[in-house]
């Protein structure tokens, strides 16, 4: 785009090198933006939450994550506190000397593009519901509107290098009914022509759009859609890509699989995923429509469950001896087949205390991010039993590794046109599901979710209860239980102890509650206490 | 030394501490035996080997924990008696236990189980018991110690708030020559004055080519004191823990990044800091965090946490490098002098205790 002019209006351009398969399907592509890190394409950018990468500081995003851009959600930095609620969003305020606030303000390296929406992904559903003047979201200190003059200003002080102009989105799971289904498209269209005015009529703003294709169908947007393309003929500034909310309107709009050439010229345009696929499986099948870069939050619930991911591109092939070794009459009947083979699992739980010894690194196919290079398995699993933070930082970081290089052996498939029968193996092979760990997950926050009604699960693990989980009324009770607790300790400590037939210390340590002998007793010998563990228990005296 | 309980400093990985300065750093023996357990850091070959950790690890006996963790526990001349925090049967922690554990963690330092005591414990008599026992204790240590030429073993010094005490346990304790000496029992919500005392008794009676370790100790005021006074080293969980509280520690003194004053507050963490959050961006390493960053994530994301983590490793750090150097340069009183005047801009909030005791070893807090 920006060779057609002297002055090119936008940083960014989108070569597209290769179009894998016919009808639309997956294609091979360059983003770059001056003075940022060139994206190929089929990709995936970072999921940040309030700026951050989660569990993952800036340094080591730099450093050990590999990622070239990140999405980050206005109301994540908008919320208005109880006692300060006419103070404007701090973030505004941000200088930066190289006038990229969201990266300043996030401590985002500047090397990597920020892509700004307005709500988190996934979103929580706002009962307030949108407006026709802007769009309810949720930021921690609760729901507030924000409207499209709002939004485009923010857009315009924060100076992301993509934007993703509001769109009218319920952020249900259940398919709107038709007639909020033209209202969305509606709604979209009209705040679309006013983002173009403000954005590049008024200004001449270098921030790349992506505009938003909605999750309903084809028939219900195609006035939307067309508009896009307009404007996109009469001035290619305005649009440089796609925000796509559902994978399987491409179709719809690419030229080569319709019958109609109507959206020939959106079709060089990057398409980015606003889908939320939850596994690998869904990453191809919508990179195989013709997704090009891709934000997955799956990656932060799998690290957070505790999930090292393990799946590479194409699958590992199967073990040599396993047809011989099994059933010789069926390897003999199907010798291609790879059906007996067992599926393999996307990812491995590492909370898991198999892994408790092992010093293998986090998935043994070779994988060289900075977790499996200098830890192994037990530190991540003992980091995760412990509750330690630093599991999930670990497990952050190996994670987006997997993924980095499941996009870049996708590349390599779709340049030397392997892509299809890789595609199809990776299908056959691995599991449906991320498994869903049985690691304590960190703690969640008011912003991740919003209860939904009620008898909902308690999302955090209460963080003290009643001693003894017992107990009632207030103060009083709960002393009462504990004195007799340790009575009964104590009682049962003297049992075992004149069971055990050995008296002295531990009887006149039971005795006189806060005093013990002076000098030990001659028949209490320490050295014949079995070494083992922190220290032994007393039945093991015995 | 910063403590990283667990073989993990909260959140930050083996190679962000590293960049902090750290070169030693202390885990617990009482948390790493019961997870992971004596079974698996044998299996994985130590502690440094299970966190990656390249320098020095010192532990803890596991004696204080029993303590302050521990309601239920109970002193014996075999051991500490207590209920296993996991499924509440009775557990019993001896000196060889310690030992045996603290060669399975392969720590560089290791310290002697001892009988802790709050230094408030009014009944003298048990105290005394105590200081004994401990000695008692460090002999049965050293005879359990599996690899004295690579592990040093440090006796640890007791005796509650008692200075004849303190004396008498330190010639006991020198006696038996150990690679160095810690001081311990302190930090117990004593008497600043009283813990002065302690640390200037016992360092006036310990060798000089000995290493001198006060256990537990860790606001930057301590920190300076204390090695006026003569000691060598120093942990404390308060400078991680605080982060995790949103507190960062600068030499203007403790500012919590969650109140609203910092919410646009785009200056670094401390002015003219170098931690990898606080250096100008345009060096190597920086990360370029402003107050309003970590004001916007403070409690909210973990991220925040780690940042300041870092920045307050760093502090400590670097105010003990600052110590070192003002000491080779032979201007180790200018340098306290300038500390406590950046600490307290009104000279007449000097704490006394921080007065007095340096005055005993000729340093006037006062004179310009």
């Amino acid at each position: 785009m920006s060779s057609d002019g002297q002055q090119p209006t936008t940083t960014m351009t989108f070569e597209l090198l290769k179009t894998a398969i016919k009808d639309g399907g997956a294609r091979l592509g360059r983003l770059t933006f001056s003075g940022r890190r060139t994206v190929d394409t089929p990709n995936f950018f970072g999921l940040t939450s309030r700026g951050v990468i989660p569990h993952v500081t800036p340094d080591n995003v730099e450093k050990h994550l590999h990622t070239n851009g990140t999405y980050m959600a206005l109301e994540d930095f908008i919320e208005r506190p109880q006692q300060y609620m006419t103070r404007s969003p701090p973030i505004y305020e941000t200088p930066s000397p190289v006038n990229k606030p969201l990266n300043s303000f996030t401590a985002m390296p500047s090397s990597i593009i920020t892509v700004l929406g307005s709500r988190r992904l996934p979103a929580v559903c706002s009962p307030m519901g949108n407006t026709n003047q802007g769009i309810s979201v949720f930021t921690s200190t609760g729901f507030q509107a924000v409207t499209t003059k709002e939004y485009i200003n923010a857009v315009q002080t924060l100076n992301p290098d993509i934007a993703i102009p509001l769109a009218d989105l319920t952020h249900k799971t259940n398919t709107p009914t038709s007639k909020r289904a033209l209202r969305m498209a509606e709604r979209t269209d009209d705040w679309i022509k006013e983002w173009f005015t403000e954005m590049y009529t008024k200004k001449d703003s270098k921030i790349a759009t992506f505009a938003p294709v909605l999750p309903i169908s084809y028939s219900m947007q195609w006035e939307y859609l067309e508009r896009l393309s307009e404007e996109h003929a009469s001035n290619p500034a305005v649009l440089s890509g796609l925000a796509v909310y559902d994978a399987d309107l491409i179709p719809d709009i690419s030229s080569s699989s319709s019958s109609s050439n109507k959206y020939k010229n959106l079709d060089p345009l990057p398409r980015l995923a606003l889908t939320a696929p939850s596994n690998p499986h869904q990453v191809l099948r919508q990179l195989s429509l013709g997704m090009d870069i891709f934000l997955l939050p799956f990656l932060s619930t799998a690290s957070d469950a505790g999930i090292a991911l393990s799946f590479t591109f194409p699958p590992p092939p199967p073990p040599p001896n396993n047809p011989t070794s099994t059933s010789t009459s069926e390897s003999a009947a199907a010798p291609e087949s790879d059906l007996p083979l067992p599926l393999l699992p996307l990812g491995i739980d590492m909370s898991s205390p198999s892994h408790s010894v092992s010093l293998l690194p986090l998935t043994t196919n070779s994988c060289t991010c900075y977790a499996c290079t200098t830890h192994h398995r037990a530190f991540v699993q003992h980091l995760l039993c412990a509750r330690e933070m630093l599991g999930w930082t670990l497990l952050q970081i190996h994670n987006h590794a997997v993924v980095a290089s499941f996009f870049a052996a996708i590349r390599e498939a779709l340049a030397d046109g392997t892509f299809e029968e890789k595609a199809r193996l990776f299908a056959l092979r691995y599991e449906p599901e991320i498994p869903s760990g049985l690691g304590e997950r960190p703690r969640a926050r008011g912003y991740h979710f919003k209860s939904e009604g009620p008898n909902e699960v308690k999302k955090n693990k209460p963080a003290w209860s009643k001693f003894e989980g017992e107990g009632e009324g207030g103060e009083q009770g709960k002393e009462e239980k504990k004195e007799k607790t340790v009575e009964e300790k104590v009682d049962e400590l003297r049992i075992q102890d004149e069971q055990s037939g050995t008296t002295s210390a531990l009887a006149s340590g039971v005795d006189s509650v806060a005093e013990t002998p002076l000098v030990p007793d001659e028949n209490a010998d320490a050295k014949d206490l079995e070494e083992k563990g922190f220290a032994e228990t007393v039945e093991e005296k015995k | 030394m910063p403590v990283a309980t667990q073989a993990s400093l909260k959140g930050i990985t083996p190679e962000q501490l590293e960049s902090t300065g750290c070169r030693l750093c202390l885990n617990n023996t009482y948390h790493l035996g019961l997870k992971p357990g004596q079974e698996v850091l044998d299996a994985v070959g130590g502690a440094h080997k299970l966190q990656g950790w390249k320098h020095n690890l010192l532990t803890d006996s596991g004696g204080f924990q029993m303590v302050s963790l521990l309601k239920l526990a109970k002193v014996t001349e075999e051991g500490v008696r207590f209920l296993s925090p996991h499924d509440g049967s009775p557990m019993l922690l001896t000196p060889e236990h310690s030992m045996s554990l603290q060669n399975s963690i392969g720590s560089d330092i290791m310290m002697q189980l001892d009988d802790v005591l709050v230094t408030t414990h009014p009944d003298k008599a048990r105290m005394r018991e105590a200081m004994e026992r401990s000695v008692r204790w460090l002999d049965r240590c050293i005879k359990a110690h599996k690899h004295p030429d690579r592990q040093n073993l440090f006796c640890i010094i007791q005796g509650g708030l008692d200075l004849e005490m303190r004396r008498e346990c330190c010639r006991e304790m020198v006696a038996r020559d150990t690679p160095g000496i810690a001081i311990g029992g302190l930090s117990g919500g004593e008497a600043k004055d009283d813990f002065c005392k302690v640390v200037a008794t016992c360092t006036e009676l310990l060798p000089e080519l000995k290493p001198r370790y006060v256990m537990g100790i860790g606001y930057p005021e301590d920190l300076v004191v204390s090695t006026a006074l003569g000691a060598d080293m120093f942990d404390c969980v308060w400078p991680t823990r605080t982060a995790r509280f949103g507190n960062a520690i600068t030499k203007h003194g403790v500012l919590n990044m969650k109140k609203e004053q910092y919410a646009k507050d785009f200056g670094p963490i401390e002015d003219g800091c170098g931690c990898p959050c606080c250096r100008p961006v345009d060096q190597e390493g920086a990360i370029g965090v402003t107050r309003a960053f970590v004001h916007h994530n403070s409690a909210k994301e973990t991220v925040a946490a780690h940042l300041l983590t870092i920045h307050n490793v760093w502090y400590q750090l670097h105010l003990m490098g600052g110590a070192r150097d003002a000491i080779i340069a032979d201007k180790f009183p200018a340098f306290v002098k300038e500390f406590f005047s950046n600490l307290y801009p009104d000279r007449k909030s000097y704490p006394s205790w921080a007065v007095n005791a340096l005055k005993t070893v000729g340093i006037d807090l006062f004179e310009s």
